[in-house]
């Protein structure tokens, strides 16, 4: 604490690390065109993509990937070997456009071809009926992504899983330690069927220290702000979706170091209440099923699960999770033999005690 | 490696029937003794493993891949798991652990490996409680309560590294205080006790046998790591205490294997009868967070802070989850934490090697888009001899570095394998390619449905969940 303040800044030079960002976008058509009027998908993937040039010339060395969460699939725009290929093969020019940095111009390329590619293998007929987007996998693929560039350092820290001792050193050398972070771009709610799986991302986010950024521009979910309030991550609820450049470059450009010298929007209030599985009723206390831990908002008729169909023991209920009462059953036996004997000394040595 | 391997047992079996026609011959005393190999015989040297292969390179990413893959197979059936668990964690501070063949010392890297335990043990089991017993000077000392914080049991056990061991070691005295911590605790979840034991010997006041009986009787089941050698009375222990199976007693043979056997612990415990846990229905409280203007006193720590959450019962303010409320005893906890225990029910399944006639398939890892080595000129060819190639490397790797999702049938290179089976516990691919693939939950129920109807040569068979509904969880 009285050190001096040199020491502090000193050591905040030398753990200046690279940075990742994964941006992962959400790519459902249905949502996209109702905000057509406000923000064409156009429109933001090309803020998407001077945010990504912004987040690149902080540092040589920092690195960008971008997911796209669509109705049934999750896949890379980039990097995508597919779309690499192409544009190598299409675009001859491409490193000698002098007015352009040659890793924005790849980047810019490969999203746009790799993001067509995938809205016109998109089939009217698929779209039917569906309104939600594959975050769960999205998520995974960034989450496995960021453990591959960051790999280096975590074999030393958390040890568990990545045992096996150092890799071949060469080109993951120099990311060997990055910080990295995810950008959810949302625009569509209601994840309810992946619940299991987002959940999972989310701890495992929460394990690698990655931070879970939201830029929600419509929509809503739960599951989300959880993400972002379990791994200390930036929630941001648009209010004009129109500047979501202005909103991407001035809340969702610190890099996790930087935040500690700021103090980022986040979202105060955060749902954890559960609704319960039977009448699916939002409850303060609930009852748990010590098997397969599923809520109820009253102990189930005739004690069995609904779920895992067990038969439970309610009669521990009866006291409503109070803590057991002290078994006095020894103590008792002693106290009346103590009685007694105290009984037989009362009488034998003081008579003069009043003995009711 | 794996040729090595292979002609080594190959030739050490040859040598065998020689030894014995030779025994009365002159060499045969010596023969006699080279029959059964011990442990310090098996040594894998490092340059005989690469000598064979002409490619040094591949040998080597073969070796660091198998060194990965080592912790990765697991049992994939979902069975019914013990997940709200009470474990009592017994430390050796005795003089045996100041000891130096575990560096720095037995001591010190128990004590560094416990903390991790803790750690880890509340990652995985967040609605679990622990407490932490010490042995030394032929008494148990009590470390920390029983509780469910893993901030005090860390902060109990990091003031120990100031003392140093001694005396003996107490093994019954031990048992008899973590029978006692764990007299109290509720009969629906489970009772364990881990023990690091590092002295051969222990000084005990009375029968340890009655006290092993009375654990059996408060169906307590007991795990031990040693460090020094195997102790006859810390197998029967394990033996008697966990039905026969004597697997949770190991005794370490170096750092890593110490703690990757001390780690073992922190998964749940399969429930192994019906008998051993009632199935309890528990009263939970799911309260709300508040952000407060002013400073108040939480009720657990006696701390100023602001914001906190509220006891759903009585309004007892909290700091932190997942906690009993110390005013009325409700268990508070956060739907999150329930949540977490989802992939104990439902673990994800064991990846298949490709071979490389399929590897022709992938260029890339679908997860983290890394190139794999191109398959060799000889597999690109339809010939029945590659497809005759098993997938399999001796050591459990796969020949083209490339491993398969039964489901989804993507490929995926080694570490993101490991990443996904050791914290995602999701499968990328699964997940990715959403409705065309089954999903991960519908799997389990199917699974479950086999399990429970087939058999499949399921050991006497624990109950598999069913799977909770995946989407009433959380609702705003």
């Amino acid at each position: 604490m009285d050190k001096v303040d040199a020491s502090a800044h000193y050591q905040g030079v030398t753990e200046d690390k690279p940075s990742l960002l994964v941006v992962v976008l959400d790519t459902n058509p249905f949502a996209w065109q109702s905000l057509h009027s406000e923000l064409p998908l156009q429109t933001a993937l090309s803020h998407i993509l001077l945010f990504l040039n912004a987040h690149l010339s902080f540092s040589h060395a920092n690195r960008v990937a971008v997911i796209a969460s669509h109705t049934k699939s999750a896949t890379f725009l980039y990097p995508n070997s597919a779309a690499a290929a192409e544009t190598a093969e299409t675009s001859v020019d491409l490193y000698r456009d002098a007015n352009k940095y040659r890793l924005f111009a790849s980047i810019e390329r490969q999203v746009q071809s790799s993001m067509q590619r995938l809205l016109s293998s998109t089939a009217p007929e698929s779209l039917a009926g569906t309104n939600e987007t594959t975050m769960a996998g999205a998520l995974s693929l960034a989450l496995a992504y960021i453990n591959r560039v960051c790999n280096a350092d975590n074999l030393s820290d958390s040890g568990e899983g990545s045992g096996g001792g150092a890799r071949p050193g060469e080109a993951r050398a120099d990311t060997a330690s990055m910080t990295a972070r995810i950008l959810v771009v949302s625009v569509s709610g209601d994840l309810a069927n992946q619940y299991v799986s987002v959940m999972n991302s989310i701890f495992a986010a929460q394990r690698q220290r990655v931070p879970i950024d939201i830029c929600k521009i419509a929509g809503d979910t739960v599951f989300l702000q959880q993400a972002s309030d379990s791994t200390n991550g930036i929630y941001m609820q648009l209010q004009h979706p129109s500047a979501l450049l202005q909103y991407l470059l001035s809340c969702f450009m610190s890099d996790p170091s930087t935040r500690h010298h700021l103090i980022p929007p986040s979202q105060i209030n955060v749902d954890f209440r559960a609704a319960c599985f039977c009448h699916k009723r939002v409850v303060d206390i609930g009852f748990v099923c010590s098997i397969c831990l599923s809520i109820f908002c009253s102990p189930p008729p005739g004690a069995i699960c609904t779920t895992c169909n067990t038969k439970l023991d309610v009669s521990a209920l009866g006291n409503y999770g109070g803590k057991p009462a002290v078994v006095l059953m020894k103590k008792k036996k002693i106290k009346k033999a103590k009685k007694v004997l105290n009984d037989s000394a009362a009488d034998s040595s003081t008579p003069g005690t009043p003995v009711a | 490696m794996a040729d090595s391997d292979s002609d080594y047992i190959a030739s050490s079996g040859d040598e065998a029937p020689k030894s014995k026609s030779n025994k009365t011959g002159k060499r045969g005393k010596r023969a006699g003794r080279e029959k059964p190999r011990e442990r310090w015989e098996e040594i894998q040297r490092a340059w005989d493993l690469g000598l064979e292969d002409d490619n040094i390179e591949s040998t080597i990413s073969e070796l660091l891949e198998a060194g990965k893959k080592r912790r990765l197979l697991k049992d994939e059936t979902p069975l019914q798991r013990g997940i709200i668990r009470h474990l009592v964690l017994i430390l050796d501070l005795s003089v045996a652990m100041a000891e130096k063949d575990l560096r720095p010392t037995r001591y010190l890297l128990s004590l560094r490996y416990a903390c991790d335990f803790v750690r880890e043990f509340f990652e995985q089991n967040p609605i679990s409680q622990m407490a932490v017993v010490g042995m030394r000077d032929g008494i148990a000392i009590r470390i920390s309560d029983m509780g469910g914080n893993p901030q005090t049991h860390v902060d109990a056990i990091q003031k120990l590294r100031l003392d140093d061991p001694d005396g003996s070691p107490s093994l019954q005295n031990a048992l008899e205080m973590a029978r006692g911590a764990l007299f109290h605790t509720p009969s629906h979840g489970t009772r364990e006790v881990v023990i690091i034991y590092g002295a051969l010997w222990s000084a005990d006041p009375g029968d340890i046998h009655t006290t092993i009986r009375s654990l059996v009787a408060d169906k307590i089941r007991v795990a031990v790591v040693g460090l020094a050698a195997q102790v006859s009375i810390c197998k029967e222990l394990v033996r008697i205490t966990n039905a026969g199976d004597t697997s949770s007693y190991t005794v370490a043979l170096n750092e890593v294997h110490f703690r990757e056997k001390l780690l073992e612990a922190t998964t749940p415990p399969v429930t192994r009868t019906q008998k051993m846990s009632a199935n309890g229905l528990l009263m939970m409280g799911f309260p709300s967070r508040i952000v407060e203007r002013t400073a108040s006193l939480c009720a657990c720590h006696s701390q100023m802070n602001k914001g906190g959450y509220l006891c759903s019962r009585c309004g007892t303010k909290v700091c932190q989850l997942p906690c009993e409320c110390p005013a009325c005893g409700l268990t508070l906890i956060l739907s999150t934490h329930l949540a977490r225990s989802y992939h104990h029910l439902f673990p994800l399944k064991n990846w298949l090697e490709v071979s490389w006639t399929e590897a022709r398939r992938s260029t890339h890892c679908f997860s983290c888009q890394s190139a794999f080595p191109p398959p060799p000129a000889a597999a690109l060819k339809d010939t029945p001899d590659a497809e005759r190639q098993p997938a399999k490397t001796g050591s459990s790797t796969s020949i083209s570095s490339r491993y398969k999702c039964p489901d989804c049938g993507m490929h995926f290179c080694v570490d993101c394998d490991v990443f996904c089976h050791e914290i995602l516990y999701n499968c990328p691919g699964c997940q990715s390619l959403g409705d065309e693939k089954p999903a991960r939950t519908t799997r389990g129920k199917k699974r479950a449905r086999e399990l429970s109807e087939g058999g499949a040569g399921a050991p006497p068979p624990p109950p598999p969940p069913a799977p909770p509904e995946p989407e009433p969880m959380v609702i705003d």
